[in-house]
């Protein structure tokens, strides 16, 4: 969990697989890659076993690129497709079982903060719509309460993906799938609005149209977590098998989406952009 | 046989929008050689979904990017044997 963890014993270079000497020196270590510079980097994920054209597979590759420190950084996943790619990754991954992310996330920041006083350490949560908002939704909540400062990040796919197709929590209402076929009878969960009432410093809802902005807004994210308190990113990041979605329509679809109801939001606390600032003001006076 | 993203390489380099790269949903996938200013595809990773197709045509509008049957391909670029190794392209990419 730091630069020297990853890097190789002198010696035994001829012994480590091509992928992982290729990360060690031309990965994004110790310098904050660009989403422009994709593709001549050496990427911490590697080859998973998603399907193909898969949005949220996008959304994570993007969030890889975002994490100000990847050295640094602990994924905490569950059950669900995203854990698929996360543990694809050599930053370290922590599987909790349904319903516990969160817990699981709050007693690692804290045991991080007590042990590396001078490092900070980042702890991401990355889990399904089904693993944060319907069976983990107690721990998601009494986590926000607490104040916990760690990032929650919602691959909203608006369905449970990997099990058939059964309606969730975050499914549209009306939505027809293999295993809800008279349409989903409910609304779609508001989890923006449970975020701002728990009092999150930082929320964003966004899709994985801009790549960019999914870097930045992950960036920012983590940042906030570090000092401030949670945060929270819900990302649509369709399922083009249970919706079935043409994978050369994937992109267009998350237009549309955002375009009809899922846009791009983000609210942010005065403590939070506090934070950030002082950031950016400390990095223009390093220049 | 199975299809993969082919990058012509005369037209992408007269660019440099490099947006296949950033929207391809997997990881060093479409690699960007910064000397020959070029995009190129490393088929073993392929997956063939054609976002990278969609996306050079109607946001780029450059028209560079075909599926094409990897039996057709002449020549390959395969990660897992190469490995990423900017500093041994010399430009000429399958």
């Amino acid at each position: 969990m730091s630069v020297k963890n990853i890097s190789i014993t002198p010696g035994w270079e001829k012994y480590m697989t091509k992928e992982y000497l290729d990360l060690v020196e031309r990965g994004p270590y110790g310098k904050q890659k660009k989403v422009s510079e994709m593709g001549s980097f050496k990427e911490v994920l590697e080859e998973h076993p998603m399907c193909a054209g898969c949005a949220m597979t996008l959304f994570i590759r993007l969030t890889m690129v975002g994490l100000p420190n990847p050295e640094h950084t602990v994924l905490i996943g569950t059950a669900g497709c995203g854990r698929l790619a996360l543990t694809q990754t050599s930053i370290p991954f922590i599987y909790g079982n349904y319903g516990d992310t969160n817990a699981v996330a709050s007693g690692l920041k804290r045991g991080l903060e007590v042990r590396f006083k001078d490092q900070a350490k980042d702890v991401v949560v990355m889990a399904g719509d089904g693993g944060l908002a319907d069976i983990g939704f107690s721990a998601v909540m009494h986590s926000w309460f607490r104040k916990e400062r760690f990032t929650t990040i919602m691959l909203d796919n608006e369905v449970y993906g990997n099990t058939g197709g059964q309606e969730s929590g975050m499914t549209e209402r009306g939505a027809l799938l293999k295993m809800a076929p008279k349409g989903k009878m409910f609304e779609k969960m508001d989890m923006i609005g449970l975020a701002q009432t728990s009092g999150v410093a930082y929320i964003a809802r966004l899709t994985p149209t801009n790549p960019t902005r999914v870097a930045s807004v992950v960036r920012k994210a983590v940042l906030i977590a570090r000092e401030v308190g949670p945060t929270f990113i819900q990302a649509y990041t369709s399922c083009n098998i249970e919706y079935a979605i043409p994978t050369p329509k994937v992109l267009d679809d998350a237009r549309d989406i955002e375009a009809k109801r899922y846009g791009f939001m983000e609210i942010i606390s005065d403590e939070a952009k506090a934070y950030l600032d002082s950031i950016d003001t400390a990095k223009k006076a390093k220049k | 046989m199975y299809l993969v993203a082919h990058i012509d390489q005369a037209i992408c380099s007269e660019t440099a929008c490099r947006l296949c790269t950033q929207y391809c949903p997997e990881a060093n996938t479409i690699l960007y050689d910064n000397a020959a200013k070029t995009a190129f595809v490393a088929v073993d990773r392929c997956k063939g979904c054609e976002i990278c197709v969609g996306i050079c045509d109607d946001l780029a509008k450059h028209h560079a990017i075909k599926m094409i049957m990897i039996t057709d391909l002449k020549s390959t670029f395969e990660l897992s044997k190469e490995g990423f190794r900017p500093d041994k392209w010399d430009g000429n990419h399958p």
